[in-house]
């Protein structure tokens, strides 16, 4: 990924929030679902396109305490797995 | 226990109507059949609301879902709005040109088809003629496009003798990679039908030995969550705990065995929201009138029903000397309002104790 490029999750997904600040990604055309941490549904909230790998860490510094230097590399991480299994993509052309 | 913010799965009766009477319906004459069926744009209002909350699956039963002409509009509708579905249906109107729709989604879990008997006269004894080749012919379209089917069989005085063939016919000649049973329950039709219908002590005896032998001999494919197997399961697992003195087991001892109010609801086909389809006298509200997350996290009858796994089976004059208390949670609300008119206590229908008593007997442990 590059640095500022702004992460946008497919439409299709279902973030189903819980009381507990858990959520179920849920993908209705293949009906696997996968539990995310209050963390990951911080991140995935903000891959909305208009945030770059740096914004969601910065705003995760903002939102959650003790939030460990290297915290970006674990997003960035996060949001490859993401790429990868086809939930999340960029736009074409945006930032490239 | 936890409640969901929103229900995770709603169960949709979209019509009243069917193409058959089989006389253990649980939906005529029953609170379900009230009102008339709403529109396709009503419902597909509905559907939308669904997506807001984050609703994952529907279950689309009716009725017979395939009688409404607007069909395949509201699967679209589910479709669109994010969510996956399975049908219940009973099979004889499912033509090849529909079961190439439902697959053309890639959205549906399952298609639950009835098949009664091995041979039309056992299907058809309750069904009507004619019906037990149209539900073949309707579940052969689903095969032959892979879409996942389910059969459920209902055990009656009928068929109770056919259970072997049934099994072989399922499984040798159709090939299905499992089925369910359950049994034709005291709701709906069979309250007028129930001498004709309904299991006698000695049959449901014979029933649950059947299912226990052939799902021995099949690998585990049969399952049930009521009737003659769900009972042979939990009954030989009660009598053995109590035999050994064993502590209570899990969730036993209360009102617990049912833990649909906390992650699933229904609406019927007039669009009165309720707890289950089989609970449709419980109203909770109207759909696109009231608020789905609002009525699902805040009605008083949800509440209520939510708070039955607090009510201790001890509080039961039948249940507080009984010796199976410790290993039973109390047996579906829906059957206990039907047979007592209260949900928030046991249902005889499934009691291990009166059924010994009448008579019956436990079969060998598979």
């Amino acid at each position: 990924m590059m640095l500022n490029q702004k992460p946008l999750v497919s439409p299709l997904l279902v973030l189903r929030e819980e009381f507990d600040d858990w959520a179920i990604l849920f993908n209705p055309d293949t009906g696997d679902s996968f539990g995310l941490n209050p963390v990951s549904v911080f991140i995935f909230k903000h891959l909305d396109g208009a945030n770059t790998l740096h914004d969601i860490t910065q705003k995760l510094r903002l939102e959650c305490q003790g939030t460990p230097d290297d915290a970006e590399q674990y997003v960035q991480v996060f949001i490859d797995d993401l790429v990868e299994r086809g939930f999340a993509g960029y736009e074409i052309g945006a930032g490239s | 226990m936890m409640v969901m913010k929103t229900p995770k799965s709603v169960d949709l009766s979209i019509t009243n109507n069917c193409n058959l009477r089989c006389s253990y319906c649980y939906h005529f004459t029953s609170e379900s059949e009230s009102g008339s069926d709403l529109s396709t744009d009503e419902w597909l209002c509905f559907f939308e609301e669904l997506n807001r909350c984050a609703v994952m699956d529907v279950t689309i039963a009716g009725g017979e879902p395939f009688l409404r002409g607007d069909l395949k509009e509201l699967i679209e509708g589910v479709v669109r709005n994010r969510m996956r579905f399975s049908i219940l249906s009973n099979g004889t109107l499912i033509t090849d040109e529909m079961a190439a729709f439902i697959a053309a989604t890639g959205r549906c879990n399952s298609v639950q088809i009835s098949i009664d008997g091995s041979f039309p006269g056992s299907h058809d004894a309750f069904r009507g003629e004619g019906n037990f080749a149209k539900a073949v012919a309707g579940l052969k379209h689903l095969q032959n496009h892979h879409i996942p089917v389910t059969v459920r069989v209902t055990i009656h005085r009928h068929n109770v003798n056919d259970l072997e063939a049934i099994a072989r016919f399922l499984f040798d000649e159709l090939k299905l990679p499992g089925f369910s049973t359950n049994a034709a329950s005291y709701a709906g039709l069979c309250r007028s039908f129930a001498d004709e219908v309904q299991l006698t002590v000695d049959e449901r005896s014979l029933a649950m030995e059947t299912l226990l032998r052939l799902n021995k001999q099949y690998e585990g494919r049969i399952v049930a969550q009521a009737g003659p197997l769900a009972e042979a399961h939990h009954w030989l697992e009660m009598e053995a705990a109590r035999l050994e003195k064993r502590e209570p087991m899990t969730d036993c001892g209360y009102l617990r065995s049912c833990g649909g109010v906390f992650s699933k609801m229904a609406v019927r086909a007039d669009g009165e929201m309720v707890p289950c389809s089989q609970m449709s006298h419980i109203e909770l509200g109207r759909i696109n009138r009231d608020d789905l997350g609002e009525v699902w996290r805040n009605h008083p009858e949800l509440i209520r029903l939510r708070d039955r796994r607090d009510i201790s089976l001890g509080e039961f004059d039948s249940c507080k000397e009984c010796e199976y208390l410790p290993y039973c949670r109390g047996n579906c609300p829906a059957m206990a309002y039907t047979i007592v008119g209260d949900e928030n206590h046991p249902s005889p229908d499934a009691c291990l104790r009166l059924f010994l008593e009448a008579g019956g007997r436990l079969p060998e442990p598979a």
